[in-house]
């Protein structure tokens, strides 16, 4: 699964976790041959008002059409999944494209990693404020 | 639990068009509320699927065929830790 691409994936629900969930696009941080780590995507409108999180980047309509995607959506690098690269949780891994979307242009993976390890560093700072 | 008697009508309203009684509507509402600002806190959700690796070596992480040396190496830095994060739930 090539690192950057927006593919089709049963991300895991608040619901339930451990189990495929719905249909929905994912954005592949990275995977080794086994696994991938996935960042959730979703193209509901956000509540006005209501601040975006930290780890939320926002693709309008434009930069969604450049991703072969017909709505504008919100990229939530705050929630994560860890999942096997096999067809229980990605239904599309053995046709040709592998239910891939699009792939992010390098310039915008650099953007999505530095956005990523921003996160990190918040993650880190409240372990560490929490003595855990 | 005291509600001004107008909010009540509403909320009864609510429940109603979802054929819920009031208190399963407001309990539900309660841990919606609850669920949200632990999400939030937490910064970063980890959802590991049952046999997912928990952990990674940075050589494992499948490069990208126009990632460029500097790009990869940050990226297997940020995998690597993102990777390390626990299941939250």
């Amino acid at each position: 699964m090539p690192p950057g691409a927006f593919v089709r994936v049963l991300f895991p629900t608040h619901e339930k976790p451990r189990r495929p969930g719905l249909l929905h696009i994912g954005y592949v941080l990275g995977s080794t041959t086994k696994d991938a780590l996935l960042a959730y995507t979703t193209s509901q409108p956000w509540a006005s008002g209501v601040p975006l999180p930290a780890g939320a980047r926002l693709f309008d309509f434009d930069e969604a059409a450049a991703l072969n995607q017909s709505r504008p959506f919100i990229l939530r690098l705050d929630i994560l999944a860890k999942l096997p690269l096999n067809a229980d949780w990605f239904p599309h891994i053995h046709t040709p494209d592998q239910g891939v979307i699009a792939v992010a242009p390098a310039r915008l993976r650099d953007e999505i990693s530095d956005l990523a390890m921003h996160l990190v560093r918040r993650h880190r700072a409240l372990i560490q404020m929490r003595g855990a | 639990m005291r509600l001004d008697p107008a909010r009540v009508q509403q909320l009864q309203a609510a429940a109603e068009a979802e054929n819920r009684t009031l208190t399963n509507y407001v309990e539900t509402a309660l841990l919606r509320d609850l669920a949200n600002r632990e999400e939030t806190s937490r910064v970063i959700t980890m959802r590991a699927a049952p046999g997912a690796a928990a952990t990674i070596d940075p050589r494992d992480v499948t490069r990208g065929s126009d990632e460029s040396d500097t790009a990869y190496a940050r990226r297997q830095a940020v995998l690597t830790e993102l990777w390390s994060i626990p299941d939250s739930d």
